[in-house]
């Protein structure tokens, strides 16, 4: 053929479209535009304030706090957040609040960007197998939520040892229920990319989405806390109170807590129930996906 | 590399109130450029849609190269399509937009620069997609198209945004990737255009086959077809002259509007009459005049 026929490849056969190959596509596509440093950035910010705010937390504690005139179970959980082991995996897990609604973000955004810019046609043409598309940005929006808990860890290792030893504590980073707090961040960041796939799929609007995550998140917290709070109180049963762990922002924060507070389920109870909302919202998300009309 | 052909089989898709396309066969084969065509909304682009595994077919199949786009091992190597000017993230850049596909189809990096440059957009090739006119774009959506270098090129409205200038570099590449025994399907509402790109043409109107030949076979196939304009200072004489046989109809500055005789015949009649001509051309309808009098009641708003 003509000048307009150049070498294309290695020999073809060994080209197409292999799950290596998506994953690395996604990633370019992430690279290549302004989301993810605009997150990053987003996320350091309230990083640091979060440190002030658990330092803030555990110098009331750590300066004996007072119980009197408190009900023996709000004494209780008082004394228990005392623990030194619980402040230093509530220092060392700072900004996984905002830390996770980052994650999430760019996990809608992976997905939502390409409808918005209709770019789901060239990346569907490219691969015609919808799952496996589906898979790389799993692995791309999760694989950003481990480096968002790298980063946040390489501030927090320091800051948390630095404002320990202010209380003539030691970085108790030997301590399991630390290191567990720590590790279990890290899947709560990675399954938070997951969440936010899912919940592109099912929201295609770019701004629709992202409004309804942060609005669920942020507010959502809350008004479910409440919520369980109110209907423990009117109904008295103590089980209700347990609701709440099922919101997924409520399930991640269980599972990070260094040592149990009184009346909490176990931490392991919130990584499953987490790991059961990324399962639900992935596999709803690729199968919708699978059927979809892109026009 | 496997034939292009396209075979399109007993294609539907019914959408809840309309049926979009409706039972569609035609084929597509290599080495032509073939225009498909038809008044907006008659179910082009849903068409190639299906074609390319992006809409799903409420029933029948397409292939290419005998098979279904979803079964193909390596898509981009086989099968290029330009489907929407405006389908690139507005916030990257050209080369990057091209360097994402690449990096999923397993083509290497330099090929992007390559197609760059076979669409002359190297020089913007690190500017934001934002920033492009919509000639431009049509070239970046071409450059992705050959990126796996296919044997098989799909094009959706791609004279749509295009400068003069524009259109005739893309019918010269296309006739020219077509030469090379390429298989190329364009749809397209513009006629004109299309006469002189295409060489087969598939006309659609409200989602059924209307017609399909080349464009030659389409255009002679019409009522219409051999039509004389012949011009002379003595109208009656030669009308005279032209006997029962032939139908005329006066046209403006002396021209006659000849039917049912060819233009030989009229020159003939002329010299019998020792009438003087001033032109004498045969008026092929051209491909406009057949698409409207074909579709003529079916491109209705449905």
């Amino acid at each position: 053929m003509t000048a307009v026929t150049t070498d294309a490849g290695p020999t073809p056969g060994t080209a197409g479209p292999t799950p290596i190959r998506l994953i690395r596509s996604e990633f370019r596509k992430l690279r290549t535009t302004n989301a993810w440093w605009l997150f990053l950035l987003g996320a350091l910010v309230m990083l640091g304030l979060a440190i002030l705010f658990n330092w803030l937390q555990a110098d009331f504690v750590f300066n004996g706090p007072d119980t009197e005139g408190l009900s023996e179970e709000d004494a209780a959980t008082v004394l228990a957040q005392a623990n030194p082991i619980f402040q230093a995996a509530n220092l060392y897990t700072s900004g996984q609040f905002f830390g996770l609604l980052f994650v999430m973000m760019v996990g809608i955004i992976i997905v939502t960007s390409e409808f918005h810019h209709q770019t789901a046609t060239a990346t569907f043409l490219t691969s015609p197998h919808r799952t496996a598309v589906i898979m790389a940005k799993l692995v791309v929006a999760a694989l950003f939520g481990v480096g968002l808990w790298l980063v946040s860890l390489l501030v927090n290792v320091p800051a948390t040892i630095g404002i320990l030893g202010v209380y003539d504590q030691p970085a108790m980073l030997d301590e399991w229920p630390v290191q567990r707090a720590i590790l279990l961040n890290l899947l709560a960041y990675a399954l938070w990319g997951v969440l936010g796939i899912g919940l592109g799929v099912l929201i295609r609007s770019q701004l629709g989405a992202t409004i309804t995550a942060a609005v669920l998140y942020l507010i959502g917290t809350t008004a479910v806390t409440l919520g369980v709070f109110l209907l423990q109180q009117w109904l008295g049963a103590e089980w209700i109170d347990e609701l709440q762990y099922i919101f997924p922002s409520v399930a991640s924060g269980l599972m990070v807590s260094g040592t149990s507070l009184p009346g909490q389920p176990p931490y392991w109870v919130g990584a499953l129930i987490l790991v059961g909302w990324a399962v639900v919202t992935g596999v709803v998300g690729t199968l919708i996906t699978r059927r979809r009309d892109i026009s | 590399m496997s034939d292009g052909q396209i075979v399109v089989s007993h294609l539907t898709k019914h959408y809840p109130k309309v049926r979009a396309v409706d039972d569609l066969s035609f084929t597509v084969e290599p080495g032509r450029v073939t225009g498909f065509l038809g008044p907006n909304g008659a179910g082009k682009t849903t068409t190639l849609r299906m074609l390319l595994n992006l809409v799903k077919p409420t029933s029948g199949t397409a292939t290419i190269g005998g098979r279904r786009y979803a079964d193909l091992p390596q898509p981009l190597r086989q099968v290029g399509a330009v489907l929407e000017a405006s389908s690139a993230h507005r916030g990257r850049t050209g080369r990057n937009h091209l360097r994402v596909i690449a990096a999923a189809a397993g083509i290497p990096d330099r090929r992007v620069d390559e197609v760059l440059a076979l669409v002359g957009l190297t020089p913007a090739a690190r500017r934001k997609f934002k920033g492009y006119s919509m000639g431009m774009r049509q070239r970046l959506g071409i450059a992705g198209a050959m990126l796996g270098d296919p044997q098989v090129l799909i094009l959706d409205e791609p004279a749509n945004g295009l400068d003069p200038e524009g259109i005739r570099w893309m019918r010269d590449l296309l006739q020219k990737l077509a030469s090379e025994g390429r298989t190329i399907l364009v749809s397209s509402h513009l006629l004109s255009e299309m006469q002189l790109l295409a060489d087969d043409v598939v006309i659609i109107a409200a989602g059924k086959l209307v017609t399909q030949g080349t464009v030659d076979e389409v255009i002679g196939g019409m009522s219409e077809a051999g039509r004389v304009r012949v011009r002379t200072p003595d109208p009656e004489r030669l009308t005279a002259e032209l006997g029962e046989k032939a139908t005329v109809e006066p046209g403006r500055d002396g021209v006659l509007l000849v039917t049912g005789v060819d233009a030989p015949e009229v020159g003939a009649a002329a010299l019998r009459a020792g009438v003087e001509l001033h032109e004498l051309v045969t008026e092929r309808p051209d491909l406009e005049r057949v698409f409207l009098e074909l579709t003529a009641g079916k491109e209705a708003i449905r």
